[in-house]
């Protein structure tokens, strides 16, 4: 069964001292190393800052274009995993192990029909 | 009986055909097409000898048209077309549905919805009418919630050992809400409803039979009997709350409280305690004593220091408070309680609970300005026309 994890920036992105936060980079490091070496994750990638989202908005066929994340910054993705684990039990249990001080993690099944 | 004998088939029957089929919106679909030809027959034609065989045979026909009709349903069309007319029961199917229907990933509300109808065999009727929902709203809720347990792979089983503490402890604060709805209501015209603590103690004793070691599940039981033991004495024949002090205690159940106890210190015996138990021991201590004079207050409020050692709310500080007023004084227990305002500032009974203290500090102006505002705070009726005696 496959899950993407939508993963929120964090507090610490913008208010860790520089150490601490290269601390955290290295431990995600190893958590993605950790489960895409065991085949657990499928496909993840880290997004760029808000600041580089645009936002394209379909009202009645036409679109327009704005400049920012579509959701709040506070609760911007700063990326997504797609794992392949064998139920919500088990992607809720990766999803806990998500090594950050502070952010939110969506987990979401893939609709594989 | 009939009813009960009913339901019971009717949630095993869904408990098997969950795990059978895979479906938890077919498997109930099944079930209530076939309970709702039992309804008009079983009256008429007597009760099958094997009742859950004959829901059984039903379901799996109706579902057969049901699959032919419906395309989502399709591609079980093999997997119903091969039951037979013994489905194999695990003696975890209950198990494992309840703790499905109060998985941690849906919503405290829907959990309780949801093992309503799919364990206690309730209509969606009958749980909209008890939590003052609409019908097709909470019908809306339920279908979503198990789209969602099949959508998301949400697992049909006992959890691992690992979690079994917490899922537990989360199955049984359901049980527990379905019980407190019925115990003092907090929606609807009647101010308590007893066959939701039926229900509830129901729900209790099929938890504490399958998991015969574990404690907290024979506690709440038994904190449930001994609500039930003191029932009739609880409210007057105008449907008026009766406040424990003033309870004519020769009319509590003696058996039903003596058969409690040796639940809870059956519980007790396992050496490991849990919040369940000791609010059980709790009620326990007023059930024992002969008289409110004789109430046992040092033992309470030790159960209520042990108790607030692990659940810190602010309404177990509230409640041990009150235990405090009797032994210390209403001066030291107010002081307690006020600090609680922020925290407890929309509850009801924080500021029934000082008015009362306030009245016997003969501070009547202020009694009566926290008691208005416990009246504008509760929505119950039983406690509205006890606020409304007392302010009167």
């Amino acid at each position: 069964m496959k899950y993407v994890l939508l993963l929120t920036r964090g507090a610490w992105q913008d208010d860790a001292s520089s150490e601490d936060q290269a601390a955290i980079y290295g431990q995600i490091g190893e958590w993605f190393g950790k489960y895409y070496a065991d085949g657990t994750i499928v496909e993840a990638s880290k997004l760029q800052g808000p600041h580089t989202a645009t936002t394209v908005v379909i009202e009645n066929g036409s679109s327009m274009l704005i400049d920012r994340p579509l959701l709040e910054a506070k609760e911007a993705i700063g990326g997504y995993a797609v794992v392949n684990v064998d139920d919500l039990d088990a992607a809720l249990a990766l999803a806990q192990t998500w090594p950050v001080p502070d952010g939110k993690v969506e987990v979401r099944p893939v609709d594989e029909m | 009986m009939i009813d009960r004998v009913f339901r019971e088939e009717a949630g095993r029957l869904t408990a098997s055909l969950v795990r059978l089929i895979g479906d938890f919106d077919l498997a109930e679909d099944m079930v209530s097409e076939a309970v709702a030809e039992a309804l008009v027959r079983w009256p008429r034609d007597g009760v099958p000898d094997r009742p859950g065989a004959w829901l059984l045979v039903t379901a799996r026909h109706r579902a057969l048209d049901r699959i032919r009709r419906e395309e989502r349903y399709q591609s079980k069309l093999e997997t119903v077309a091969a039951l037979s007319q013994e489905v194999t029961r695990e003696p975890d199917d209950r198990m494992r549905l309840i703790f499905t229907c109060c998985h941690p990933a849906l919503d405290t509300e829907v959990q309780v919805a949801l093992t309503l109808k799919a364990v206690g065999g309730l209509t969606i009727a009958e749980i909209a009418r008890a939590f003052m929902v609409s019908p097709p709203t909470l019908a809306k809720r339920i279908t979503r919630a198990k789209q969602k347990i099949v959508s998301a792979a949400i697992p049909y089983r006992m959890p691992g050992p690992a979690e079994m503490r917490t899922r537990l402890h989360r199955v049984l604060t359901v049980i527990y809400l379905i019980y407190n709805e019925g115990f003092i209501t907090t929606a609807g015209e009647r101010g308590t409803r007893r066959e939701l603590v039926d229900d509830a103690e129901w729900l209790a004793g099929l938890v504490a039979a399958a998991l015969p070691d574990e404690p907290e599940p024979l506690a709440l039981l038994g904190l449930i009997r001994l609500s039930l033991a003191r029932w009739d004495a609880r409210i007057n024949a105008a449907g008026d709350l009766i406040v424990l002090a003033d309870q004519d205690r020769s009319r509590w159940d003696q058996r039903r409280i003596d058969s409690a106890v040796r639940l809870i210190e059956r519980a007790a015996g396992m050496g490991r305690p849990g919040p369940f138990q000791l609010e059980a021991a709790i009620a326990a201590v007023h059930c024992e004593s002969p008289a409110w004079e004789k109430t046992d207050w040092e033992q309470i409020l030790k159960l209520y220091d042990l108790l607030a050692a692990i659940d810190s709310s602010p309404v177990v500080r509230l409640n041990r408070a009150v235990a405090l007023s009797h032994l210390a004084g209403p001066t030291e227990a107010l002081a307690v309680i006020d600090a609680l305002s922020d925290e407890l500032g929309a509850y009801h009974l924080f500021h029934a609970t000082r008015a009362a203290l306030l009245r016997s500090l003969g501070r009547p102006g202020e009694a009566e300005a926290a008691d208005s505002a416990a009246l504008s705070l509760t929505t119950n009726p039983t406690e509205i026309s006890l606020l409304r005696a007392r302010l009167a």
